[in-house]
């Protein structure tokens, strides 16, 4: 039941995506005591190792990185400084220098140096991050990195194939300490990379080959003491809860207030609501509930909610190659019955805005990307307009029921989990609004998400739900729909190339492109390929373009859209960012970073 | 010395008397305690409510989200669910598929839990040994992470599956138990007497054998129809079943979900299918009380 688990993950999948200043009162970032958070699962045996999916690393707090993304709906380069106190990109977007904080230190005292960072960065390949892919030619790959001094380090895009993600990419690289890991990455690693990078056909093979096993091995180790450059360095874990003590040697250890955090499990929905409903969490990443248990939340004292954008949407998703559904006035007909807001009423009533166009975008993004909303098509509801896209696409209605051309009861069969309730709860309404208009349309829920990620990947669903527009970048979001999900892989040449339905991950099976009055022939895929290596100015079109196509052929009906909303109390703590403040799309430990999160005065 | 036998003819109806003696003795020991009646009217109400309820509603039960976890009123009598749909319409239109899916496993559990204990205990050697090898390795099958893993394989999209998947999985106590019963009673003299007669294995487990088990196999016939009930309501419960169906097990699991354990709102759509299975389970025990007395001769008061 781990409703909350949605946006959770959402937010993780948005890379580096994770309150009412709640006081004015006089507040010290010297006051110590526990602050108690709520980020993630906690998996006692999980190494220390950010790169590991069950990590004991914590984003913000005992994990760093170069900088944290304010995840600006048009801008994903936009950054406050982390380890890289700041930082300078050429003009064309393919040489980075950073120059890292003067006076970042492990927590064991020793000094955080470019060595560091070019260490960071070879295990980066070997972890096969997006900036850092050890092939040859590699669209918006890193291709070298250079020491410069002990505080400054430079970057090397691919410059034949820069890509505008590549700056955002490195920045989001985590950075590990030399002394620690270097023991673990063979001396010789940057002449692998090399080989990889540049090497003849075999060499680059060998190489390759050698850094993803290395790749392999580096995945499960972690130092059995933690040494962190952030605010926090893990003292210890149990099943239930990560301790963490203030690194002394911070280099902003000033602005920490707690001299401890306490990180519950993320275990489900209902034990975070229980340790809200106590007033025992001072902060906690998105947590989706029902309009009465916020209400119960927000009566419990010093409990208060800040809440801000977030670039995350609750979508059917189609699989077109499952007939009727490959048919778009099937797809059209079908948004024009559905209630969204009545949908998000039931589905996701204190966390959600019903999103208001099929078009791929949040409303956030919409207006941030300036998309004219004069030529999308709303799909209010209007059974008479679903009745005529039925009809065209050969549906008959029989004693009120929809039937398929060959006389076959027209079904809807729509798969959630049970992990997400809001997900089961607005496929419920789905199903009984389809059913009211005379629609079959039956509701299954996979047991966890972890299968019904599998079976959707295998192309088993007919009609899914499905997390779109994922941001902050323009690439980001359309790559959701138009993607590797739907066929459209990204080469190492820069280019795309289409899968059929069924292969190489190809579970949505749109077609390869589609006529559009206005737009003409448009491949989708090749736009949001686009996205990735053009300006800003000539993204905003290609993002307005895609938001037409997508509205016109609905591979997807978005039902709400996610409010980023985070629970904290102010009885321990004051000075939490405001209502819709960037920072608010990432942890806590990132808060405090950023000088929010106080002690209160006793 | 000839001796003449009287045998029935087809038009001869020598079951009536029979069937009628079976009824007017079970009304005879429902009347003897008044809890026996309450249950048998209870397990009468649910089976009604199963077969006739769902022609009461529509197909598709309306939704009003703007009246979600209402309270019980005139209009809604245990109150509306979470897209406001009446709770009162999802429990009675929700027990169809947990009364069959129970009674088809608890039968599916008898018939075959009984065949086999019966089966293997007359016939004992080389049979009873396979048999029970095969129960005692249905035994040890936990049951509900074996069905956890089946329904990643079934959709359980009606209640025959359901049913059948259950009982499949749980007759091996039942057979065991008849075996031992059967053992017992293959050394009594009416049995001893039957085989010196020359007459059929057939005919002695159906007409000698199973008439004296018949009082375990029918209480178990029943109890099996509860437990049952809350492993598929606890399987709805867990989510790891499809939620297609109105069904009690997903009422709750909505309810849960939906925080009415922490917050009370819309209380009553959380009790009402908890109240239901314990009502039905109460209604049962009751009902067992009175047939274990019309099975057993031995426990007849008059």
């Amino acid at each position: 039941m781990r409703r909350t688990a949605v946006a959770a993950t959402a937010l993780a999948l948005c890379a580096t995506l994770a309150a009412t200043s709640c006081s004015s009162s006089s507040s010290s970032s010297k006051g110590g005591g526990t602050f108690t958070a709520i980020l993630t699962q906690i998996d006692s045996k999980a190494p220390i190792n950010p790169y590991n999916q069950s990590t004991n690393s914590f984003r913000g707090y005992n994990a760093m990185m170069l900088g944290w993304s304010k995840n600006t709906a048009t801008d994903p380069n936009k950054f406050y400084p982390a380890i890289a106190k700041s930082w300078e990109l050429s003009p064309d977007g393919t040489k980075l220098t950073v120059h890292i904080q003067p006076n970042a230190k492990w927590s064991d005292g020793k000094p955080v140096t470019g060595d560091d960072l070019k260490l960071s960065a070879a295990v980066a390949y070997a972890e096969g991050g997006s900036a850092f892919a050890a092939i040859p030619g590699t669209a918006g790959g890193t291709v070298d990195v250079k020491v410069i001094d002990d505080k400054t380090v430079e970057f090397d895009q691919n410059a034949t194939k820069p890509l505008n993600t590549w700056f955002a990419n490195v920045m989001t690289m985590y950075v590990l300490p030399a002394h620690v890991w270097s023991a673990q990455v063979p001396s010789d690693i940057w002449d692998t990379i090399h080989t990889a990078l540049t090497g003849s056909a075999a060499d680059a093979k060998t190489a390759q080959d050698t850094i993803t096993a290395l790749g392999k091995k580096l995945i499960g180790w972690g130092p059995d003491k933690d040494v962190s450059a952030g605010p926090f360095t893990l003292t210890r874990v149990t099943t239930s809860e990560a301790l963490l003590t203030k690194n002394k040697n911070f280099y902003d250890a000033d602005k920490i207030a707690p001299s401890q955090v306490v990180i519950k499990n993320y275990q489900d929905n209902s034990t975070i609501v229980n340790l809200l409903l106590k007033g025992e969490i001072d902060g906690s990443v998105y947590v989706a509930v029902s309009q009465s248990q916020l209400d119960k939340i927000l009566a419990v004292k010093g409990n208060q909610v800040v809440s801000g954008a977030s670039p995350v949407q609750a979508s059917l998703v189609f699989n077109e190659s499952k007939k009727p559904f490959d048919n778009v006035h099937v797809r059209r007909g079908l948004a024009y019955l559905i209630d969204r807001a009545q949908v998000t009423k039931v589905g996701e009533s204190s966390s959600g805005k019903a999103s208001p166009y099929p078009a791929g975008l949040t409303a956030a993004q919409i207006q941030g990307w300036g998309v004219s909303t004069s030529g999308l098509n709303a799909y209010s509801v209007d059974t008479a307009k679903a009745a005529t896209e039925f009809q065209q696409a050969g549906l008959k209605q029989a004693g009120g029921k929809w039937t398929l051309p060959d006389g076959k009861p027209f079904t809807v069969p729509i798969q959630t989990t049970s992990d997400f309730n809001d997900w089961t709860s607005g496929a419920s309404n789905v199903a009984a609004q389809l059913q009211a208009a005379g629609v079959d349309a039956k509701v299954t829920a996979s047991s966890d998400y972890a299968t019904y990620l599998a079976d959707l990947a295998a192309g088993k669903f007919t009609v899914s739900w499905w997390l779109t527009a994922l941001g902050p970048s323009a690439y980001n979001i359309y790559q959701r729909l138009y993607g590797a999900a739907n066929g459209w892989t990204l080469g190492t040449g820069g280019g795309v190339a289409h899968s059929a339905a069924g292969q190489s991950g190809n579970w949505m099976g749109e077609a390869e492109s589609a006529d559009v009055s206005g737009l003409g022939t448009v491949n989708p895929g090749e736009l949001t390929n686009q996205l990735s290596q053009v300006p800003p100015d000539q993204q905003k079109q290609i993002v307005a373009k895609l938001a037409a196509f997508t509205n016109d052929q609905v591979p997807a009906i978005a039902m709400w859209d996610y409010v980023n909303q985070n629970f904290v109390n102010t009885n321990r703590f004051t000075g939490f960012p405001p209502n819709d403040a960037d920072v608010l799309r990432q942890p806590q430990g990132v808060w405090m970073q950023l000088g929010y999160i106080k002690a209160k005065a006793k | 010395m000839v001796t003449a036998v009287e045998i029935p003819t087809g038009n001869t109806p020598a079951l009536t008397p029979a069937r009628r003696g079976f009824w007017r003795n079970l009304w005879r020991v429902l009347r003897r305690k008044p809890t026996r009646v309450a249950g048998a009217v209870i397990v009468a109400l649910f089976v009604v409510m199963g077969v006739v309820g769902p022609f009461l509603y529509p197909a598709n039960l309306p939704t009003d989200p703007g009246n979600a976890y209402a309270g019980p009123s005139g209009s809604h009598l245990l109150g509306t669910d979470f897209q406001g749909t009446d709770v009162l319409a999802l429990l009675v239109t929700g027990s169809r598929y947990v009364l069959v899916a129970a009674v088809i496993a608890a039968a599916c559990t008898v018939v075959v839990g009984t065949g086999i204990g019966l089966y293997a205990g007359y016939r004992r050697g080389g049979p009873d040994s396979v048999l029970m090898r095969i129960t005692d390795f249905i035994i040890t099958i936990p049951g509900l992470p074996l069905l956890l893993v089946l329904s990643t394989l079934w959709k359980y999209s009606n209640p025959l599956t359901m049913g059948l998947v259950l009982g499949v999985t749980g007759w091996g106590s039942v057979a065991r138990a008849v075996r031992s019963q059967t053992l017992s009673l293959r050394e009594r003299g009416f049995i001893e007497a039957a085989r010196g007669l020359g007459l059929s294995t057939a005919h002695v487990v159906r007409k000698e054998l199973l008439p004296n088990v018949a009082p375990y196999v029918a209480m178990n016939l029943l109890i099996s129809v509860t437990v049952y009930i809350y492993l598929e309501v606890g399987l709805f419960f867990l989510g790891v079943l499809p939620f297609n169906e109105n069904n009690w097990g997903v009422m709750i699991s909505q309810a849960v979900q939906n925080g009415v354990t922490q917050t009370g709102q819309g209380l009553a759509y959380l009790l009402s299918p908890l109240v239901a299975i314990l009502l039905l389970t109460l209604g049962i025990v009751l009902l067992v009380d009175a047939m274990d007395e019309v099975f057993n001769p031995r426990l007849r008061e008059d």
